[in-house]
């Protein structure tokens, strides 16, 4: 990010009048659930799988804020335990799409020609189709699991990145700086990686944020669904298919997973939305 | 320069515009007046930074909030500034006309030439669809539009620099107006075709007996349109006058200092007598000129407070400490 | 090398635009619309020299400067760079030419990466040509903004942080970074206010006779040109149509265009004051060049033959050339 872009968020976080409130409370979330995944055993106050027949299904108390399962375990540790998950999911369905996306982008962007041809029918193709349907449909070909669900996500998702990233380098390319390069004698790979990349990928950092809070909600609706993530590993989506034959009589074990995956989602939200209006501001 | 307002056409007093917030105010306009006679072609000269143009775009209230505009405008008695909208909308583009420096963002692209020149006939003539037709042929032809009639159903994206600028000002003319707003008009254009933009300006002025505010930054533009000059600096005036006075004795040491860095013939690769630095950012204008800091003639009463606005010659204005040193020079 | 060889060595350099067909000329069968952007332009520039070259939108000018420094090929014609032909230069080769001739342009806010210093952008062209290595380099940059009188630290700073004047001094910086021979000013100071247009002029003066730079120096505001430049080429529609001295070229004009722009640019004088538009006529598009001389649907003097035949560059004293069928001494 620009140096512009890096002091703007600096001051979003201080206490001046450039404070950007949504990106403060959406780092705070977001921290949160990072600490909630690296570090669960600190904030969870049971073993996730520890059964306690002693009070089985029961409602939300003191004792167990989010209340218990049909086996006793307490969904609070559930659902903090899960948080690994879930994060997980939410960095490795996008961290290969933006690489891989990101440098197919910039040199379509920088070479068009038969390449940006290619690309462009490939993205045709892509998004003709609902990208959940496509997740789903290479799942069933796989079988079923996270591993398989984030090829299924990257093999897709790679191309809005590509996207951005083409538009991105083709304004860049137009610049002065960038003609400056090439009359430096400056080689091609150089004038792509160095200079028109770092100049474009701003937008690509907000997507990404709000990528991972769909990758999020994909993810747990593909466990809910039994394709991504599967029992007894602890996902939000998992727990929530648990708790779908329970809605009437124990709906804390469905709701409280869920609400865990809006917060999320919201937090990355708000994170891609504050850079963007910072970014905006800064322009 | 302010004689008695009675006579003037427009009547400029002390106008502020004023950004930022109320407790660190950016005063991009700082207590700016003027008149403009009957028939009168006024320029107003200054470099990025000066408010020439937030002054201009100030006269018609085209300034928005955040900035906030304070001061009078005297138009034929009636001040601008506390009109009610409805008699405002009857000024704007009717008694006063107004022309901006890229036609391509000024005209609306989506709809034709002719059109436009017909919704201003139509918002302050009386003219039926026939006459506003006639009349838009008539205007078309008359700023040097050539095939006037076939080109009336034409966007401006079909039209030159040139021709669009003369569109511009066939709009602005449709309604007759006694004065003409130029906002660097003429800047955005290549040089041949900036003189005859020009001259077109100045020959309708003498055939409507119009008269013209000209912002610009070109003192060559001024010296070849402009009766009357103001120099801007940093939101204020810093010296105003005729044009040959001017050019001829500057009396305040930007106006030197400008004058000097245009190069003149005869003085082939020689340094130029620049002015060193550059403008002040207005959130951190000096306490005293805002020149002071780059000026060459600069005395300690300079830096104390923003020196006034005094005649120094009939009809000739500077608030410069050392107008008398540069008188001798 | 010959002394009196000219550095660099322009021949009937052609380059055109090809603008894509749309949908509606395939459909009509309509060839597509080109550009000619420089119809045969031919010239030399000495060592040491400041060539001025003035002209209007649509002149090439700017496409001139661009095939010089490489970002165009030119679809004919020969650059010979101090007897190299430049135009075959690849690899290494080409590499050292990009140190000879240097570029700097006309954007003051988008010819600086904006997202590294001033020190990055520096060190990288230094490095890159391996000029320093190591501490070197620093102590180079330092040099370097010591040369266009930027203070030392402006060198960890980025480009918003600073003025557009100062901008163009960072691009000069950048430029000399490599050490060229050659620079090439593309409207160097259009879009500075005039007060800061002088210090860099001025800054570009003191460089030239410190490094005894050749520069070319591309612009459309003729009072500067005339202050700068040694010789001065008028170009219009893709070709220059008179080449001369430069109190020649201005007090003498031998092409109809040329008289027209000096009696279009403003004066000074306030008491001098014309009424009579210097030139009639818009500009043409270089979509859409006119036969014969281009200049011809605007030229005053036009004769017959200016409608037919497209005059060629011929002497009209030494060292004064234009493209003009009307005889020589012909007052204009």
């Amino acid at each position: 990010m620009s140096l512009t872009l890096t002091s703007g968020i600096a001051a979003a976080f201080g206490n001046g009048r450039r404070r950007h409130m949504p990106l403060l409370v959406g780092s705070a979330i977001m921290a949160l659930f990072l600490l909630f995944s690296l570090i669960p055993g600190i904030f969870a106050p049971y073993d996730p799988l520890a059964f306690d027949y002693m009070h089985l299904s029961e409602a939300p108390t003191l004792a167990h804020p989010f209340g218990t399962d049909n086996f006793g375990r307490d969904m609070l540790s559930r659902v903090i335990w899960a948080s690994r998950v879930d994060i997980q999911i939410a960095i490795f369905c996008t961290i290969f799409p933006l690489a891989f996306g990101t440098i197919v982008g910039a040199l379509t962007g920088f070479y068009g020609g038969w390449l940006d041809a290619v690309f462009g029918r490939l993205v045709d193709l892509v998004v003709t189709f609902p990208f959940l349907v496509i997740v789903i449909a290479i799942v069933a070909v796989l079988g079923p699991g996270l591993f398989n669900m984030y090829i299924a996500v990257s093999s897709v998702g790679w191309v809005f990145y590509a996207q951005l990233m083409r538009a991105g380098v083709q304004v860049q390319k137009q610049s002065d700086y960038a003609a400056a390069a090439r009359v430096l004698g400056y080689g091609e790979a150089r004038i792509i990686f160095r200079h028109l990349l770092p100049n474009a990928i701003t937008p690509i950092i907000v997507y990404w944020m709000t990528d991972m809070a769909l990758a999020i909600l994909l993810g747990s609706s593909l466990g809910y669904l039994g394709l991504g993530a599967q029992p007894p590993t602890a996902e939000w989506g998992v727990i929530i298919a648990d708790g779908k034959n329970f809605m009437s009589t124990a709906w804390w074990i469905s709701v409280f997973p869920g609400i865990a995956i809006i917060f999320a989602g919201v937090g990355f939200s708000l994170v891609g939305d504050g850079i963007a209006d910072i970014f905006r501001r800064r322009n | 320069m302010s004689g008695d307002a009675g006579d003037a056409l427009l009547s400029v007093r002390n106008l502020r515009v004023a950004f930022g917030s109320p407790q660190h105010p950016l005063l991009a306009v700082d207590g700016v007046d003027f008149d403009v006679a009957p028939g009168e072609v006024l320029g107003i000269a200054g470099e990025s930074g000066s408010g020439k143009s937030v002054t201009l775009r100030s006269i018609l209230r085209l300034i928005h909030p955040p900035g906030r505009v304070s001061g009078r405008v005297l138009w034929r008695g009636r001040d601008l500034l506390t009109l009610p909208e409805e008699e405002l909308r009857r000024v704007r583009g009717g008694e006063i006309g107004v022309i901006f420096q890229e036609p391509m963002t000024a005209l609306n692209p989506v709809l034709t030439v002719g059109l436009q020149i017909r919704e201003n006939l139509k918002e302050h003539t009386g003219l039926d669809a026939a006459g506003r037709r006639k009349r838009a042929i008539e205007l078309m032809d008359h700023v040097g539009i050539p095939a006037a009639q076939s080109r009336l159903e034409d966007y401006p994206h079909q039209f030159s620099g040139g021709m669009r600028q003369r569109a511009m000002i066939a709009i602005a003319l449709a309604s007759n107006p006694q004065l003409l707003l130029a906002d660097e008009p003429t800047t955005a254009l290549d040089v041949t075709i900036q003189d005859q933009i020009l001259k077109l300006i100045l020959r309708l002025r003498s055939e409507m007996n119009m008269s013209v505010i000209l912002v610009t930054h070109d003192l060559g533009v001024i010296a070849q349109t402009c009766d009357r000059l103001a120099v801007m600096y940093a939101g204020r005036l810093a010296e105003t006058g005729p044009v040959a006075a001017l050019f001829r004795q500057p009396r305040h040491a930007y106006t030197l200092g400008l004058l000097n860095s245009v190069p003149r013939a005869g003085q082939i690769r020689q340094p130029l007598a620049s002015i060193p630095g550059q403008p002040p950012l207005l959130s951190k204008l000096p306490e005293g000129c805002a020149f002071a800091p780059r000026c060459p003639f600069v005395l300690s009463a300079c830096r104390e407070a923003p020196p006034p606005l005094v005649e120094v010659a009939p009809d000739h204005r500077s608030a410069c400490l050392a107008h008398q040193a540069l008188a001798k020079a | 090398m010959d002394a009196a060889a000219p550095l660099i060595d322009v021949t009937d350099l052609a380059m055109s635009f090809h603008r894509p067909r749309s949908v509606l000329d395939r459909l009509t069968g309509r060839p597509g619309r080109i550009v000619h952007a420089l119809n045969g332009v031919s010239f030399t520039v000495m060592r040491g020299e400041t060539l001025g070259v003035v002209g209007e939108s649509g002149c090439g000018k700017s496409t001139l400067a661009r095939c010089l420094v490489r970002l165009h090929q030119p679809e004919a014609g020969h650059i010979a760079y101090g007897g190299i032909d430049v135009l075959r230069l690849t690899g290494a080769e080409r590499r050292a030419y990009h140190r000879r001739v240097q570029m700097v342009f006309q954007d003051p806010y988008s010819s600086l990466n904006p997202r590294m210093t001033v020190r990055q952008t520096l060190a990288e062209a230094i490095a890159f040509h391996d000029l320093r290595a190591g501490a070197e380099i620093g102590r180079r940059v330092e040099e370097l903004l010591d040369l266009v009188r930027l203070p030392s630290d402006a060198a960890g700073r980025y480009p918003h942080e600073f003025s557009g004047g100062q901008r163009q001094r960072i691009g000069i910086a950048r430029a000399l970074a490599v050490e060229p021979e050659c620079l090439i000013a593309d409207e160097l100071v259009s879009a500075l206010d005039v007060s800061v247009q002088a210090q860099i002029v001025n800054l570009l003066l003191e460089l030239q006779g410190r490094l005894g730079l050749t520069i070319l120096f591309i612009a459309h505001d003729l009072r500067l040109v005339r202050h700068i430049s040694h010789r001065v080429a008028v170009m219009y529609l893709g070709a220059i149509v008179e080449l001369a001295e430069t109190e020649t070229l201005f007090t003498r004009p031998a092409h109809p265009y040329t008289a027209a722009l000096l009696k279009a640019a403003p004066e000074m004088d306030p008491g001098r004051r014309s009424v009579i538009d210097a030139v009639r006529g818009e500009l043409p598009s270089p979509l859409a060049i006119p036969a014969g001389c281009p200049f011809h649907p605007r030229c005053p003097y036009v004769m017959a033959r200016c409608r037919a035949e497209r005059p060629v560059l011929a002497d009209r004293e030494p060292g004064h050339i234009a493209a003009c069928h009307l005889e020589p001494g012909h007052k204009l």
